[in-house]
């Protein structure tokens, strides 16, 4: 059974405690969840005004079938998803924010994703609108969703290789390590000098990588100015 | 020199096995895909040029007999900004209809990681450059609680009046937009006088006009005068009649309540299926407020009721906006009311380093639904991860799923009726 | 030959020079009226820079549209791209052919000067059907197609309101009906619903708002227009201005007296001053229903395709058939 930890013992100390904006009480939930999820829930944390735990990620579509359905628990709303990546060396996250009638608090779910094969399940069957929360996802983090009808990027160019808001991938004209560095941005749309980042460090996917195996290097080089 | 390889294309990444996928599917409660190999056959017409990457592009980008592809956007005089709306038409009627986003991305969220968290707030402001207000305030909410300091009540208050301002000037334009993309030429300038006396109520009090970078990690940047609120009250005596001049023109008029109801309707359960929150779901009939539903800054010190309309067309949603003006007067009034003085910005050093692995999530209610902000820390002067959910972003999904059956001329209508705005959208 | 033909003849060239002509400064007075108009149903100053409170705003742009680039796309039907403004504007001009300026200053007085009217405006959706095909852009397609619906729906309510005037008065000659008015006083009275069914028909008839669907702006970015520019667009614009200009004269000349007084005309008043004293009442009229279309253009959102079919075809025609009948049972029984 998880357990469950207070955020901030030593706020008071410090004397900067922040008075709670909405006074919840999380017990109920806390018990709700533990009773209808058991083993999935685990790292159980609250917050002020956000319950929060983890699960693994190749159980979401279950959990968040009983959150949603559960009617105790009835988190009727995806109020956000987001993905998180941890670093090269680490793991990526996706972090759900889901919102119900029952408990004033939100409910925070987060699910690791590995690295080397970023690989969850769509919730779009559980929340339409989680489509292009999950095509964002994909856009930015390289993260797939399996399952999600329509997983293409939705922001950058659908001939962009590389997913801009991993760790690994710094900004051009921040950092001299970057794959992009000394390049304009503005002059050089980055996927003329694909070659560069596909040698980057990290931001692979076993599907690009396999692609690599197919395509000889030389194709795509971008060829300088 | 070498050339790019004019086949690239990324690999389906929803190939998957198929168990994987029917225990999946079936976990979800759902029936299977019904993409199968009959797809296989398709040919491509029209655009994109290239091969379609997942079963709903290639059903989407597929024509029968009898339809073509219309290209609303980019470039184009109603859809608010850089949105490429790409409707497969049958004559006039509307069969399918896809959306094309990032004209207008400018990676926010990626710059955010590289600024201190005082400079993310003005990061934000040109965001969804009608609530620029609301855009601040939650990060301010989600920082607040990363360092866990409070700001002093006089500074809620006066965010509080701020946010409630914007409100009422951007719903305010929300109606004279309607009906200009349904080629009433005169409410929206009716509309743009009445935001010009918010906006100067608004630069006023933060020195701006438009993108106000007026919140501070802690409180606000300028304190309220007693001339500001003397101001205010000039404003307050006045604004009832122009809102009323404007709604005038709009709400009663015979073409505009036959181009708007019944159009674009959504049920309760599609519409929160969807994500949509705000005004267009609360026209739904879901009475789903932030300020109520999840109380902020000092929303629970006011009296106010969530207002809902029920019928979920186009008019709903025009006329929620109408109502949630009026009750955002109702709430300045309030605000000014119960004004209380005191300090307006909490002690804060000038760089912020909250404790490493601290993470919060600050939400608002904006005037185009729930705006809220994830953000994570590594105990270093910029936030590790920061997370935007803009509200015209996810309510544009709901665009596919209205307009199907609809003629092209109610696009406009409808999409005007989420009232979408592309610097959110884009980020 | 015959030195009388030769006078007609050169009478006849003269007037169509003058009415050419006089679509012009006509063009550039409505688009300053809607401009200004406009700007203060809107609370704005409107133009105001250009001649004395910006009175030469609409001529500069028409000299504007002079100077821009003429652009052909390349897709494009380059015959029949080119031909297509000047359908348009050929069959407003001609239109003016018969209109009743004063007494005595008729082009061509026809005795059939009513149906050649009719027959001559509806040329101009052919100019708009090829206009919107021969761009190769599918707004200005739906545009063409939207104009050829539009203007063939509602020339039959147009045409159908007027007969029953035609059948009181017995002639289809516009100076005839000038001068039946005068002696039984305006038509106005004898059909009031003629009147209401004619001046909503003629405003979708000419694509004037609320009926602007063939434009559309905000729909189809300019309709059939999109892919025109530099004067080729000026013939497009121009055409609107003076078709308005059209239907207003037709509409004061059939039901609201012409170039007559609002009170008795004096008949003995000829020549020269009766011409000026006609022409007075007959330009203060149609600016009257001038500024009325282009109040409703600040005022109105614009109506969608399938209620403005529904309009025609469910309202308009059945209460113009109504009408028609009950006029001439009214005629018959009367004996009027």
């Amino acid at each position: 059974m998880a357990h469950v930890r207070r955020s901030r013992p030593a706020a008071d100390t410090l004397g900067r405690r922040r008075a709670l904006s909405v006074p919840i009480t999380a017990g109920p939930l806390v018990r709700s969840l533990t009773e209808r999820l058991g083993e999935d829930v685990e790292h159980l944390w609250t917050d002020e005004d956000t319950v929060e735990f983890q699960i693994d990620a190749t159980r979401v579509i279950d959990v968040m079938t009983v959150l949603r359905d559960d009617p105790e628990l009835a988190f009727f709303m995806l109020a956000d998803a987001a993905g998180v990546d941890y670093g090269p060396t680490e793991h990526l996250e996706v972090v759900y924010h889901l919102y119900s009638w029952k408990h004033p608090a939100w409910l925070r779910v987060r699910a690791r994703v590995n690295r080397a094969d970023p690989r969850i399940a769509s919730v779009t069957r559980l929340w339409e609108g989680a489509m292009f929360h999950e095509r964002e996802m994909y856009d930015m983090m390289g993260i797939i969703f399996v399952g999600n009808r329509d997983l293409r990027r939705i922001y950058m160019s659908p001939d962009y290789r590389s997913f801009p808001q991993r760790k690994d991938f710094r900004l051009p004209d921040d950092a001299a390590d970057s794959p992009a560095a000394g390049v304009n941005p503005l002059e050089r749309p980055e996927t003329w000098d694909l070659a560069r980042f596909r040698d980057a460090p990290g931001v692979r996917t076993p599907a690009l990588e396999a692609e690599d195996r197919a395509t000889t290097a030389g194709e795509l080089d971008g060829g300088g100015a | 020199m070498t050339t790019v390889d004019p086949d690239i294309r990324i690999p389906d990444p929803i190939e998957l096995d198929a168990a994987e996928e029917a225990r999946l599917r079936a976990a979800a409660g759902m029936m299977p895909s019904p993409a199968g190999p009959e797809y296989s056959g398709f040919e491509m017409v029209g655009i994109p040029d290239r091969p379609p990457q997942t079963e709903r592009e290639r059903e989407m980008y597929t024509l029968n007999e009898g339809e073509m592809l219309i290209n609303l956007g980019p470039q184009h005089p109603s859809t608010h900004g850089v949105l490429r709306l790409v409707a497969k038409v049958r004559g006039e009627v509307i069969v399918d209809m896809d959306l094309v986003l990032g004209y207008l991305h400018r990676g926010i969220e990626k710059l955010s990681e590289y600024a201190t968290y005082t400079a993310v707030l003005t990061y934000v402001d040109p965001m969804d450059y009608l609530s620029t207000m609301h855009n601040e305030h939650a990060p301010a909410i989600a920082f607040e609680k990363l360092y866990d300091i409070k700001a002093p009540p006089r500074a809620e208050y006066i965010r509080a009046l701020v946010v409630e301002l914007n409100r009422v000037f951007s719903h305010d334009l929300m109606m004279g937009f309607l009906a200009l993309d349904m080629g009433g030429l005169t409410p929206i300038l009716y509309s743009f006088i009445e935001r010009d006396e918010v906006v100067e109520l608004l630069s006023a009090i933060s020195g701006q006009r438009m993108l106000f970078n007026f919140f501070r990690v802690g409180g606000v940047n300028w304190d309220v005068s007693d001339e500001f609120i003397s101001r205010l009250s000039t404003w307050r005596s006045k604004v009832d009649k122009l809102i009323e001049m404007n709604e005038w023109m709009i709400s009663e008029n015979e073409i505009f309540t036959g181009r708007t109801k019944g159009l674009g309707v959504l049920s309760a359960e599609r519409a929160i299926s969807l994500g949509l929150t705000g005004p267009n779901l609360r026209a739904s009939g879901v009475p789903f407020d932030v300020r109520k539903a999840h109380p902020y800054s000092i929303y629970h010190e006011l009296e106010f009721d969530v207002i809902t309309q029920q019928a979920g067309d186009s008019y709903a949603r025009y006329m929620q906006r109408v109502a949630e003006i009026k009750q955002s007067i109702h709430l300045i009034d309030q605000i000014v009311d119960k004004m209380p003085h005191g300090p307006v910005q909490a002690q804060v050093p000038g760089i912020i380093r909250p404790k490493p692995g601290r993470r919060a999530y600050g939400a608002v209610e904006s005037p185009r639904g729930l705006y809220s902000v994830y953000a994570l820390s590594d105990g270093g002067p910029n936030p590790y991860r920061f997370r935007m959910r803009d509200p015209s972003f996810i309510s544009l999904q709901a665009m596919p799923v209205m307009m199907p059956g609809l003629l092209l001329a109610d696009t406009m209508a409808v999409i005007s009726s989420l009232d979408p705005v592309m610097g959110g959208v884009d980020k | 030959m015959d030195l009388e033909l030769l006078l007609g003849i050169g009478r006849f060239l003269l007037a169509t020079t003058l009415l050419l002509l006089l679509t012009v400064p006509t063009a550039f007075v409505i688009i300053q009226m809607e401009m200004k108009i406009i700007a203060q149903l809107a609370l704005r100053f409107g133009p105001n820079r250009i001649g004395y409170k910006g009175m030469f705003q609409s001529t500069i742009h028409g000299f504007k549209v002079l100077a821009k680039e003429d652009a052909v796309p390349d897709q494009a039907d380059r015959g029949t791209f080119t031909l297509a403004p000047w359908m348009v504007y050929m069959a407003a001009a001609m239109s003016m052919l018969v209109i009743p300026f004063a007494p005595g200053a008729i082009a061509a007085d026809f005795s059939i000067g009513i149906v050649y009217f009719f027959a001559v405006l509806g040329l101009s959706v052919v100019g708009l059907l090829v206009a919107g095909w021969a761009s190769y852009n599918k707004y200005s397609l739906l545009g063409g197609l939207r104009s050829a619906a539009q203007m063939v729906s509602y020339e039959i309510p147009l045409t159908l309101s007027i007969v029953g005037a035609v059948v009181l008065a017995g002639t289809l000659s516009f100076s005839e009906l000038i001068a039946w008015q005068r002696d039984h006083g305006w038509l106005l009275l004898w059909q009031p619903v003629g009147v209401v069914i004619f001046y909503i028909a003629s405003l979708a008839e000419i694509n004037r708002s609320p009926f602007d669907l063939v434009e559309a702006d905000s729909e189809l970015v300019a309709g059939p227009f999109t892919e025109y520019s530099g004067m080729r667009f000026g013939f497009f614009f121009f055409a609107e201005y003076v078709a308005l200009f059209i239907m207003s004269s037709i509409l004061i000349s059939l039901f609201f007296g012409g170039w007559l007084a609002p009170w008795p005309f004096p008949a003995e008043l000829g020549g020269f001053v009766g011409t000026v004293y006609g022409a007075f009442w007959f330009f203060l009229k149609t600016y009257i229903f001038v500024s009325i279309a282009v109040w409703l253009r600040g005022t109105l959102p614009r109506i969608r395709v399938d209620q403005l079919m529904g309009m025609a075809w469910k309202v308009l025609l059945p209460l113009a058939l109504v009408n028609l009948f009950a006029t001439a049972i009214a005629v018959v029984a009367f004996n009027l």
